[in-house]
């Protein structure tokens, strides 16, 4: 435990540049520097562009961060960063950073999972949040649900067998050119929307726990590509019908999950956690089956580093959720 | 005052340490693993050299070109340690180190990196007392073009990089141009030029370093998609 130390906190894995620094649980900054608009106009993220942008912000923002948490180099404790999962390009900038600065500080290094991250997020501002939970992972990167029996003992329960939540939301908003990233833009159009308008699928696996958007996503297609000005569909009931659709297919899964591990509460991290529909639905879920509900606000559920600092608080290193995930600090040793 | 010089922008990563003359100086392959390599070996040769991390007055870095992760892994270990210890980063261009390397000639020196898909970066040089100038911008070129370019120029040359990557049939093989060492960047040859824009107080502030790509990054995502119109009824 190190809840008494100064953290300082890196995160790079995609395509935010984020430094955090933490004490006492107390969030003294929480630095992102966001690379939207540069992918904006590609609609989506390209990796060799966010790579380049991380090595060109890393440096000020680190000096910045220091500056506003009024600090000196000196005064850190604890450096962290993550070592993945992510775009390598991209993982590689923050977390030689990172390990350079702990070097030559002469301070330890610890390197965090990116999930372990998201699960260990919503602590900041809730914590009481304590295992066992069930927790809700979903952007544009990932979608899973992990069981948290205590802290370092995670269960992959399921995960999407295609395409992320994240990038079902981004694939029909750059069709529909609504913009980037996808998520927020749909909500914002779904707005006064009729969600009941289109009959989209809830699509269904034959993993328990599992996920699948591209069926989804391709009947959205589909019906597009078929609709007539004479149909009456206006943006606003597309946008409202295709959340409701994604929501609604995150939430059947995770219901199922929560029923059946009877833990008592829930959780959630990852971009589309900050999506205002599925916020709803899991808050109505939890009320109605007396859970108790923990999610992080929506600047904590996109990617942060207050999240790497949390968990490495707890000193929650890198542990595999996933064995497959491409991690730095096992890539060698 | 010591000096921590770095190289990882080609298939060999190096650093070397000097204070007055060279000290101590490492090299290894690049891998996969090289993310983690690169730190572990720089504190493995100050540990030999017993040199602390606070007598570190300056570091030279190959900003490329050349391989692009490579480069990035150099430069953020390089912006991490200098924007811990307070010290300057001094970039150096990976093909003036290569041309001042191999300044002892007479001959005009053609420096070549590799930056894969079969492109290189390319710049000419003159010799003068006591170094090397540009003749060229750096340019970006392949091996056919490179070819007929020093078949055209009867000027005596010697070419210095990673040739050696080139196949026999796009070298150049007539008497006036020699091929010719050194074949690759190292943190020695970029010690050499690094140490003329630091004494001479030739280099930019941190924020205003960048990485010599040469070239724009590549889109893998489909334009295409992005026009698509769809019929809405607003
Ligand atoms: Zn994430």
């Amino acid at each position: 435990m190190f809840e008494d130390k100064v953290i300082l906190g890196f995160e790079t894995s995609c395509d935010e540049t984020a430094i955090a620094v933490m004490k006492n649980n107390k969030l003294l900054v929480n630095k992102i520097s966001s690379q939207v608009d540069i992918h904006e106009k590609f609609g989506g993220v390209v990796p060799e562009v966010a790579s380049r942008a991380h090595s060109e912000m890393i440096r000020n923002l680190f000096h910045l961060s220091l500056k506003e948490a009024q600090l000196e180099l000196s005064d850190i404790d604890l450096i962290a960063s993550t070592d993945g999962p992510g775009l390598v390009g991209s993982l590689v900038v923050g977390y030689n950073f990172a390990k350079s600065v702990a070097w030559s500080l002469e301070k330890p290094f610890l390197p965090i999972d990116h999930m372990v991250g998201h699960l260990s997020a919503p602590l900041i501002e809730h914590p009481q949040l304590d295992p066992p939970f069930l927790s809700l992972l979903v952007s544009g990167g990932h979608s899973q649900i992990v069981l948290v029996e205590e802290w370092e003992k995670y269960e992959l329960l399921g995960s999407t067998i295609d395409d992320a939540a994240g990038e079902a939301f981004d694939k029909l908003s750059r069709y529909c050119g609504f913009g980037f990233p996808g998520g927020p833009a749909i909500q914002k159009l779904s707005e006064g929307g009729d969600e009941s308008k289109i009959a989209l699928p809830r699509p269904k696996t034959s993993g328990e726990f599992d996920y699948s958007f591209s069926g989804l996503k391709t009947a959205a297609m589909y019906y597009l590509r078929d609709l007539k000005k004479e149909d009456e569909v206006s943006r606003r009931d597309f946008a409202a019908s295709y959340q409701e659709a994604i929501v609604d297919s995150l939430m059947g899964v995770f219901e199922r999950a929560v029923k059946e591990t009877n833990v008592p509460t829930i959780s959630g991290g990852g971009g589309v956690i900050a999506n205002r529909r599925l916020r709803e639905k899991l808050a109505i879920f939890a009320e109605k089956n007396n859970k108790n509900i923990y999610l992080p606000s929506p600047i904590l559920s996109t990617d942060n580093a207050a999240m790497i600092c949390s968990a490495a608080q707890k000193n929650l290193t890198t542990k595999d959720l996933n064995i497959n995930d491409v991690r730095l600090s096992s890539i060698i040793n | 005052m010591y000096k921590l010089s770095i190289s990882t922008s080609g298939s060999f990563i190096s650093a070397c340490l000097h204070e007055d003359k060279l000290i101590g100086s490492l090299i290894f392959k690049s891998s996969q693993g090289s993310t983690n390599l690169l730190l572990n070996e720089i504190d493995e040769l100050l540990i030999k050299t017993h040199v602390q991390k606070k007598d570190l007055g300056a570091i030279y870095l190959d900003t490329g070109p050349g391989y692009y992760t490579g480069l990035r892994i150099g430069y953020s270990v390089a912006q991490g340690i200098g924007g811990s210890l307070g010290i300057p980063l001094v970039p150096v261009n990976g093909l003036d180190s290569l041309a001042f390397a191999a300044h002892t000639s007479h001959r005009k020196i053609c420096a070549i990196i590799d930056i894969k898909r079969g492109e290189f970066a390319f710049c000419t040089y003159k010799p003068v007392p006591g170094g090397v100038v540009r003749e060229t911008e750096p340019e970006i070129i392949n091996s056919e073009s490179l070819k007929a370019k020093l078949s055209d120029d009867a000027e005596k040359k010697l070419l210095v990089g990673n040739w050696d990557v080139i196949p026999e049939y796009n070298l150049p093989n007539d008497s006036n141009a020699k091929l010719a060492d050194p074949k690759v960047v190292t943190a020695e040859t970029i010690f050499s030029v690094g140490e003329r824009l630091f004494q001479n107080n030739k280099f930019p502030n941190f924020n205003e370093i960048s990485i010599n790509y040469m070239r724009e990054p590549d889109i893998s995502l489909s334009q295409s998609a992005l026009e698509k119109k769809v019929e809405f009824n607003d």
